[in-house]
């Protein structure tokens, strides 16, 4: 059956018909639609299907991995960055095994589109010692997804799936089974302590010889079923082309555009390699290049004096796949010597086209929430430590000196708060970082008597990656007042308000309380929304329009650099102006924020019957 | 056939929409495509960009010099994507007449200005500015019903406002000519 999907659909669907009934990860893109596509088909066909978000990557991989003990065919769903967290419990898990499958998808981010780090899942695979599956489009992913289960069951270990963003994200039509015959394993935990329960060292050291042993049957296996076939159709000359994942389509591309002819061998699992069965086919070619992406994983395993990539300084080694990379890589190795296609014409508009850069939605609490808290902890005798989520896009507001990675921004205000005692530390961490990995640095700022102020933002949704449900959205006995308040502290609460002054007021109260509270923390958590929530947002928007009365702007610059709202911007005649379209209604900007007050209700705009 | 479009614009302007439409429109004459999305952190209001490659392709992401169209909903969006043009190429844009002089064919219309004066609601932007592009573009991969059908698969819902809206952009740009 053909279906136009976009790669993560296609995964969504390769588990179903992989018979996995069990799906557990936490949102991060590119990865999130896969889970969200699993619960799609899940109530289309009305499956007997568990899908669901777990509290952190960590959390979703054992739970799935569990389940794959029990019998279970299941898979762990994440970006790249999230398989840190969940790493401790992988790097175990590949020498345990399990008796169902486990796929783990771990998604890549070439080119940091949405990820503080570029980091190649696939290295992470072989310091794990599991292996990996490296699709270059949504039909790779759908078939990988498929074999991936299976070789999971056949040989008892986690098999990773890494797509990177260019597959998750990229769409085209897929051949895929006709009918879904959903035929699931049925779960049941066979006791084996030495097993499950393997404790250090004899049983452990037992389990890492069969994991070497294992990998060297799987590389033979790689060789057999995917090299093999592709090496014996090659016909030896100039250069031979290794290509892993999405490098595979960017060449072949790159070598018609260019009217090249070139043996290409695509690399389905970059790891195990049978490495030495590889390296016996140079010796038909001058040249051997690698295309990969990020990391020179492929590379490295297969390094010869003959082989080139990205530590020959031969292909880009860091930004993602681009035909244009891949043609200067031809023309160092002199396999190509004509002029380069990809270059764009030099245009002069005459003007400098202004960026756009990512920023908080119009309507979004957060801002007026780093608005008041700016207002009332000045930049000069403050630290702003921040985290992980929408909330991160406060960044063009100033509202944010620094950010790491999921639920950092705790334990970093606790070592501000030690290493330069005369600043006042505010962190902000929304409700998701929060249960994510917040939780644990909060305690021990208490334990350690740590003075900073911890806002949490609780907008009740993982916002940034198309809005997930946190636990107190559907359990509302898990309130993060409580939990706070569990951890013996008080829990300041406010209610976020269109009315500026409601929040400035809230925040003047929380910096008097930091200011006698001696002994810890001074936590808030800031009830909001997110506008896109068509279930809570109708009920805190005003549906208040706001334009801007021209006589009363003195282009002071105050809306666009500290309030940072999209519809806001300079006119021809130099006076700001108010996007109708982008607006969103909150009034957020009728208050406080314009010195002159030249933002006023739009009265006409209410007509629009938003 | 081979043919490249750049679709561009900012998060809210149902720039996604209109690629899934596109595909559609493929799929239903069983041409190969490859398309996909650069959208990085933007939620409403960021900068967005979808590339859809029809025919015979290996890879999803369109190069600089490749398009042989760009739709662009947003006139800064379009200019900011215009190194994607090739040679001959045309750019389709939602702009005022202050735009500037490109190397290019062009189709410029103001549809801002028409949803302002309420000729039709603001969030069929995207179905104005394909309609533009199916009237003034010679040799645009598919035909007005085609299109049209796609909308129908696509939502059936606001199909029927979708469709005043193409070809309301369509006769538009006839009375021009």
């Amino acid at each position: 059956m053909k279906q136009t999907l976009m790669g993560n659909d296609a995964i969504a669907w390769g588990l179903i018909h992989a018979n996995v009934d069990m799906v557990s990860g936490y949102p991060g893109t590119p990865s999130s639609e896969i889970l969200a596509g699993v619960q799609k088909i899940k109530r289309e066909l009305n499956l007997d299907t568990y899908a669901e978000w777990g509290t952190n990557e960590k959390v979703g991989f054992e739970v799935a991995y569990a389940g794959a003990i029990a019998g279970k065919r299941t898979c762990a769903t994440m970006k790249q960055v999230g398989l840190n967290v969940a790493s401790d419990s992988l790097m175990s898990a590949s020498y345990i095994g399990n008796l169902g499958g486990m796929l783990l998808v771990a998604a890549d981010d070439p080119g940091f589109f949405s990820s503080q780090t570029e980091q190649d899942s696939r290295v992470f695979a072989k310091f794990a010692r599991i292996p990996v599956l490296d699709p270059s489009t949504p039909q790779d992913a759908y078939d990988l997804t498929k074999f991936g289960v299976d070789l999971s069951q056949e040989f008892q270990i986690p098999v990773m799936l890494r797509p990177v963003m260019r597959v998750c994200h990229a769409r085209e039509i897929i051949e895929m089974d006709d009918e879904t015959h959903y035929n699931p394993n049925k779960g049941e935990f066979v006791r084996d302590v030495p097993r499950w329960g393997a404790v250090p060292r004899g049983q452990r050291f037992d389990q890492g010889v069969s994991q070497l042993e294992r990998m060297d049957i799987i590389a033979e296996y790689n060789w057999e079923k995917f090299l093999k076939p592709q090496f014996e159709k090659c016909n030896g000359g100039k250069l031979l082309i290794i290509a892993s994942g999405t490098g595979d389509g960017f060449v072949r591309e790159t070598l018609k555009d260019l009217e090249l002819e070139a043996d290409i061998v695509k690399v389905i699992m970059p790891y195990p390699l049978p490495v030495e069965k590889i390296k016996e086919n140079f010796k038909d070619y001058d040249k051997v290049l690698v295309m990969e992406e990020p990391y020179p994983c492929v590379e490295e395993q297969i390094a010869d004096p003959k082989v080139y990539g990205k530590n020959t300084g031969t292909t880009h080694k860091i930004d993602e796949m681009k035909k244009e990379e891949i043609l200067k890589a031809f023309q160092k190795i002199d396999f190509y010597n004509g002029a380069n296609i990809y270059e764009a014409p030099k245009i002069d508009l005459g003007f400098d086209v202004p960026a756009r850069p990512p920023a908080l939605c119009p309507g979004c609490p957060h801002r007026d929430v780093y608005y008041a808290i700016m207002k009332v902890f000045k930049k000069k005798k403050s630290i702003y430590p921040s985290d992980i989520g929408c909330y991160t896009l406060g960044i063009a507001q100033g509202a944010i000196d620094s950010l790491l990675c999921m639920g950092g921004s705790v334990a970093m205000a606790s070592g501000y708060s030690i290493a330069d005692p005369d600043k006042q530390v505010v962190a902000t961490i929304g409700d998701g970082t929060f249960f994510h990995s917040g939780i644990p640095p909060l305690l021990n700022a208490i334990y350690q008597g740590h003075r900073f102020v911890l806002v949490i933002l609780d907008n009740s949704t993982v916002a940034m990656t198309g809005r997930q449900t946190t636990p107190q959205r559907e359990h509302q006995a898990i309130d993060i007042k409580k939990i706070v308040e569990g951890m013996g502290i008080e829990c300041l609460e406010h209610h976020y308000s269109h009315e500026m002054q409601d929040n400035i007021d809230f925040f003047r109260d929380v910096k008097t309380k930091y200011e006698n509270n001696t002994t810890g923390p001074t936590v808030v958590v800031v009830r909001e929304f997110c506008i896109l929530d068509q279930e809570r947002a109708p009920d805190f928007v005003p549906n208040i329009f706001v334009k801007v009365d021209e006589e009363l702007c003195v282009a002071c610059d105050q809306c666009t650099t500290v309030y940072k709202c999209p519809p806001m911007a300079y006119n021809e005649d130099g006076k700001i102006e108010i996007d109708p379209f982008l607006c969103a209604g909150c009034a957020g900007c009728l208050d406080v924020v314009c010195p002159t007050d030249a933002f006023i209700i739009d009265e006409n705009y209410l007509k629009k019957g938003k | 056939m081979k043919y490249q479009i750049v679709i561009a614009g900012f998060g809210g302007q149902g720039v996604v929409f209109l690629v899934k439409v596109l595909a559609i429109c493929a799929g239903n004459r069983d041409i190969p495509f490859l398309g996909t999305e650069n959208h990085g952190m933007s939620q409403r209001g960021g900068a967005v960009s979808c590339d859809i490659k029809i025919g015979d392709f290996t890879n999803p992401v369109i190069d600089k010099n490749q398009a042989n169209l760009i739709i662009g909903l947003d006139s800064n969006e379009s200019l900011r994507n215009i190194a994607f043009l090739k040679s001959g190429g045309t750019m389709v844009a939602n702009a005022k007449s202050d735009y500037p002089k490109i190397p290019f064919n062009t189709a410029i219309v103001d549809a801002n200005t028409k949803a302002i004066n309420e000729e039709f609601p603001i969030q069929g932007l995207n179905v104005y500015m394909l309609g533009t592009a199916l009237a003034s573009v010679e040799d645009f991969p598919f035909s007005v019903d085609e299109v049209k059908k796609a909308i129908t698969q696509m939502n059936a819902k606001v199909a029927e406002q979708n469709m005043k809206i193409l070809d309301m952009a369509i006769e538009n740009i006839k009375k021009e000519d």
